[in-house]
């Protein structure tokens, strides 16, 4: 029920000595899942619990719902948060810490249960209910936080890496859980995660954040495709996107990438930008995914056959990670093949032009296609 | 391991049994038996039965005043020292600058002896109450609200620092959950800061407790000399000592049992903290 408006907001820690945020603007829409990602300790929690009121504001203005709140308490912003350490009050049984914020707020005692039976049932914690939160598994008392801010129906609901503790089989769980919770309760929703599979998979828009600063936003696919630049290219994806430095030459009427013995053809979609670039060197981004093994016969024209000697092969089920040295940079392909393939082994891979990025090696920024 | 240790079990426990025995189990039979003797020294005694218990209540007019004092000055000594150490404990980590400082400095009284300070106060206190020709040692009201604040002083900052302990466990996020879930500070304060050092307290309580109803050599060097002002434990050294005369072995019996009941009421003290912390223990 709320938009959330950032404006020139900055945050400085030790009587201004440590800028945290320099200056963040961005929206929020209504009802929107946002994820904020980014290294660690480049700003997520603080610009989370800047929302949330916890932190102050140094400079800048913040709307939640079309109301500035830099002056407004916690308590009275209307939002509930999920603390990465639950933070559940040990001396209340389960029930009374989800009924606590209801009580402050004088609901009715029938209200009260009925909403925390609710949440409960939703979250599959009825039976603990009675019981104090140390007597609950990690998995239980994470739940037991998301019910406790669920129950509230908030304008805005904040999640402080809220499954970080969680073993891969119960946070895929939660993971849906907490997206059809978004559905239910139609709210706005701010996430911050470390985890890429959370951000991709739950969010409607993300942030990349580096050292407070907004490098992207934008819906998952947009960020995955369009990465606006090196930073972005290489955070969003896993194995992390190939970098190889490469010049620009101009042969006939195309472009070429010209990289460590090799000559590839741009396809005239990707030309456009890189036509100021010729006789200069520019980062060629490849993602380990679009690398393919190459099996001969295929018309080449837009791309390249590299021979690889793999460094490392590792085998994942489907799929072989296969580390190499292409020039100067070192390499990762992910292939499916049918040939088993050992480190040492020499490899015939395959370069798609088509899916390939280029950044300007100055500003790391991507060069416009369009 | 376990087999070790049975072997030279004896060689460990007997001297502690034994030091137990000489210093503390045969005087303390000895002595509930002398409660019912008149006796000059230890061995000179008279089996009266219970009368010595019953002379205390009739004959004896100090008793009932000092049980009386005692119980005054525990009430009132637990809920000031624990209310005041508590809020100097909630100031004091608030990370405001100089904290360390006060710390130590009210942490400091606790490392002076009872008699010195007793002393030391009761110049403090007669040099002002001197101004308007009064005297601690004889004015009853003054002499015990005197000894209240000594008490206060001296055992503030050992409880704050308990209390401090207790605070500095609960965790931030704790503080900042119940913030967003809407409870004002004062709200925060009763229904999760001190729910949450309840363990801090019940120490606290006790150790004041069994403190000021045990107290002497404070009580001794600020208001000694009044009969008015003894609490039980002073009101008992002095019917032993501050009788002469024929009437001596008497008043030796009479003073050994109230020792005895003095005895129970602080095993009964004991026992119930026993339990509390026991269970506060099976809480956690
Ligand atoms: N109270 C504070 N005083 C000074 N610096 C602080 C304070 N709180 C946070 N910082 C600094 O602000 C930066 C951002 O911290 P923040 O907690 O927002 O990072 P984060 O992105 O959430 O990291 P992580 O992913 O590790 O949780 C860090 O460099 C941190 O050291
Ligand atoms: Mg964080």
């Amino acid at each position: 029920m709320a938009a959330i408006q950032f404006r020139n907001v900055a945050k400085r820690f030790d009587n201004g000595k440590v800028t945290v945020i320099p200056d963040l603007t961005f929206d929020i829409k209504d009802k929107e899942f946002v994820v904020l990602v980014g290294p660690s300790g480049c700003g997520k929690s603080t610009t989370l619990r800047m929302i949330a009121g916890l932190e102050d504001i140094s400079d800048g203005e913040l709307f939640i719902d079309n109301k500035k709140v830099n002056d407004v308490a916690p308590k009275d912003r209307d939002i509930a948060m999920v603390f990465q350490s639950y933070a559940l009050y040990p001396h209340m049984s389960v029930y009374k810490n989800m009924a606590f914020a209801l009580k402050l707020r004088k609901m009715p005692k029938k209200e009260i249960d009925e909403k925390v039976r609710w949440a409960a049932s939703i979250l599959e914690i009825e039976p603990y209910l009675d019981r104090k939160p140390r007597a609950l598994s990690g998995g239980q008392r994470q739940r037991v936080a998301l019910g406790r801010a669920m129950v509230r129906n908030p304008k805005v609901f904040l999640l402080d890496e809220p499954l970080s503790n969680l073993d891969a089989k119960l946070r895929t769980e939660m993971r849906s859980q907490i997206t059809m919770l978004h559905k239910r309760l139609q709210t706005t929703f701010v996430y911050v995660t470390h985890d890429q599979t959370e951000a991709m998979t739950m969010a409607d828009r993300i942030v990349v954040m580096d050292k407070g600063v907004i490098r992207q936003f934008d819906t998952p696919q947009k960020l995955y495709s369009e990465p606006a630049d090196m930073f972005v290219a290489g955070f969003i994806g896993s194995p992390r996107m190939n970098f190889i430095e490469c010049m620009i030459t101009k042969k006939k009427d195309a472009l070429y990438a010209e990289f460590a013995d090799h000559i590839m053809r741009i396809p005239a979609s990707k030309s456009k930008g890189l036509e100021k670039y010729e006789n200069r060197s520019v980062i060629l981004g490849i993602r380990p995914e679009e690398i393919s093994a190459y099996s001969g016969g295929l018309n080449v024209q837009e791309s390249c056959v590299i021979n690889a000697k793999a460094d490392i092969a590792e085998m994942t089920g489907g799929q072989v990670n296969i580390y190499f040295e292409l020039g100067e940079s070192r390499c990762i392909a992910c292939v499916k093949t049918e040939r088993k393939i050992s480190a040492g082994d020499e490899v015939k891979l395959l370069f798609d032009c088509n899916s390939a990025h280029f950044f300007d090696k100055e500003t790391t920024k991507a060069i416009a296609c369009v | 391991m376990h087999k070790t240790l049975k072997k030279y079990f004896p060689v460990f426990v007997v001297p502690v049994l034994a030091a137990f025995l000489v210093s503390f189990l045969i005087p303390f039979v000895m002595g509930i038996y002398l409660s019912f003797t008149e006796f000059r020294t230890v061995d000179a005694s008279e089996w009266v039965g219970i009368k010595n218990y019953i002379s205390i209540f009739t004959q004896d007019k100090t008793f009932l005043n000092s049980l009386w004092l005692t119980v005054k000055f525990t009430v009132v000594s637990i809920l000031s020292i624990n209310i005041i150490a508590f809020s100097i404990a909630l100031l004091l980590t608030r990370k405001l600058r100089g904290t360390d400082f006060f710390r130590t400095v009210f942490f400091m009284p606790n490392l002076i002896g009872g008699i010195v300070l007793g002393h030391i106060w009761s110049l403090i206190i007669n040099g002002i109450l001197g101004f308007f020709g009064v005297d601690i040692t004889y004015d009853p009201s003054y002499g015990f609200w005197g000894l209240v604040v000594l008490m206060n002083w001296q055992m503030i900052g050992y409880m704050m620092i308990i209390y401090i302990a207790g605070l500095q466990n609960i965790p931030e996020h704790i503080n900042e959950a119940a913030a967003i879930d809407g409870a004002s500070p004062l709200r925060t304060l009763f229904s999760i800061t001190i729910p949450m050092v309840m363990p801090s307290v019940t120490i606290c309580t006790f150790l004041t407790l069994t403190n000021s109803f045990k107290l002497f050599d404070q009580n001794l060097a600020l208001n000694g000399k009044s009969a008015e002002t003894s609490l039980l434990a002073l009101d008992i050294y002095k019917t032993f000592y501050d009788h002469t005369g024929l009437r001596l072995a008497e008043w030796h019996g009479i003073g050994q049992a109230k020792a005895v009941i003095f005895f129970l009421l602080v095993a009964v003290i004991a026992f119930v903290q026993l339990r509390a912390t026991e269970r506060k223990e099976i809480e956690q």
